[in-house]
């Protein structure tokens, strides 16, 4: 047992005297409308019942669109494999050799007829996102135009701010957290063929608001 | 938006309820005279509430400090004829800070009486570490000292309490003036 904690605790038992209620009245009256205006969570109120529930909704329709952009995502993703697959399945067979052996005849033979397809001899394509394949090869395959969108549009909108408290921070002054919360929108536009895809994103930013003594 | 606890009183007053008395007493050790303690803590914690109170929660620390850097700037706003006659309340009784029931026992008014004999810069860091029950490092930025500073402080202080309450009990305390570092 460390030599002062005997007296810590002797210490400790002396009761500081507690403001007098005319000092809490007087405080009452210099704080105004200060004292009328905290925020707080306390989960068995009905307000923050309400609160939790729509948080709860948020989410529940956060999670579908989340589903369907990583759904699009997969998909497009898949029918790049795909394209690249067709693609260099039939581009490494050279379709009129005499030259070709068994093996290359049976993969021509289980591949089919090779479609006519301009520009797909294996030259670059400055333009294009793949190497090998031309911009034309791509939205033949993926059945989307690949030139000729806009830059899309990109916006941020705010959907609401919870202040969470303050928060004790080892080391440092303690600080108000407040978290935001945003729905990221990007519109990619397809004036050509008026096709339009809107990608959201939920986002949240937390912020740390550092509390100066006054 | 949620202005009232569970009993239905403002979220200040309960706040007050748990802080207010610890407070009160910094307050009194930092204010020059016994009756300005309650104009310092209503001022330091007005502000901070203002600033901060719609949060429903405000850490102590916050008004520990701003009480500190209000007792310094009334003093040094005070002339000094004021202060010369503010000095003699500075060394008002700290037994007048604590709950009277505790007058029957002797041991603790032994150990009251040693901390009235303290110096200033132990007596507040005590006061903080003992009743506010603030950490070394939250003292350490209320009192814009160093860490070790202030543990050192505490260490001190209880080396002299501990020393003095047997002094304080036979009736036979030193010059404070002599002890005092």
């Amino acid at each position: 047992m460390n030599e002062f904690e005997k007296l810590e605790e002797e210490l400790k038992e002396l009761r500081p005297l507690p403001p007098s209620d005319a000092f809490t009245a007087r405080l009452e009256e210099a704080l105004g409308d200060a004292g009328n205006v905290a925020m707080r969570c306390l989960p068995d109120r009905e307000d923050d019942a309400l609160s939790n529930d729509f948080i709860k909704s948020a989410e529940k329709q956060v999670f579908p669109v989340r589903l369907l952009i990583f759904a699009g995502l997969g998909s497009l993703g898949l029918a790049a494999v795909w394209a690249a697959i067709f693609y260099f399945s039939s581009s490494i067979v050279p379709s009129g050799s005499s030259e070709q052996n068994d093996s290359a005849n049976l993969l021509i033979a289980e591949s089919g007829p090779v479609p006519e397809v301009p520009g797909a001899e294996l030259r670059e394509d400055p333009n294009s996102p793949l190497h090998g394949i031309s911009l034309k090869e791509l939205q033949d395959v993926s059945v989307m135009p690949v030139s000729g969108w806009i830059d899309p549009q990109i916006n941020e909108r705010f959907v609401r701010k919870v202040d969470e408290g303050v928060f004790d921070r080892p080391g440092r002054l303690p600080a108000r957290r407040v978290r935001h919360y945003f729905m990221d929108e990007t519109l990619w536009s397809h004036p050509a063929s008026d096709l339009r895809i809107l990608s959201t994103t939920p986002r949240e930013e937390v912020i740390f608001i550092e509390l100066e003594t006054y | 938006m949620i202005t009232h606890n569970m009993n239905n009183e403002p979220i200040w007053k309960s706040w007050f309820a748990r802080h207010g008395a610890k407070l009160l007493l910094f307050a009194r050790q930092q204010s020059r005279r016994p009756d300005e303690a309650e104009d310092l803590l209503q001022e330091a914690f007005v502000r901070i509430w203002r600033l901060y109170g719609h949060t429903g929660e405000v850490a102590p620390g916050l008004v520990y400090r701003a009480i500190r850097r209000l007792a310094i700037d009334w003093a040094r706003s005070i002339d000094r004829r004021k202060a010369r006659e503010d000095k003699v309340a500075l060394d008002s009784p700290l037994s007048f800070s604590f709950d009277r029931t505790l007058e029957q026992d002797e041991r603790k008014q032994a150990l009251i009486r040693a901390v009235e004999r303290l110096p200033a810069e132990q007596k507040e860091v005590l006061t903080l570490k003992i009743w506010a029950e603030l950490t070394f490092d939250e003292i350490a930025r209320t009192l814009d000292e160093s860490l070790n500073t202030v543990a050192s402080r505490y260490r001190y202080a209880l080396q002299k309490l501990k020393d003095w309450v047997p002094e304080e009990m036979q009736g036979k305390p030193e010059d404070s003036s002599s002890t005092a570092s």
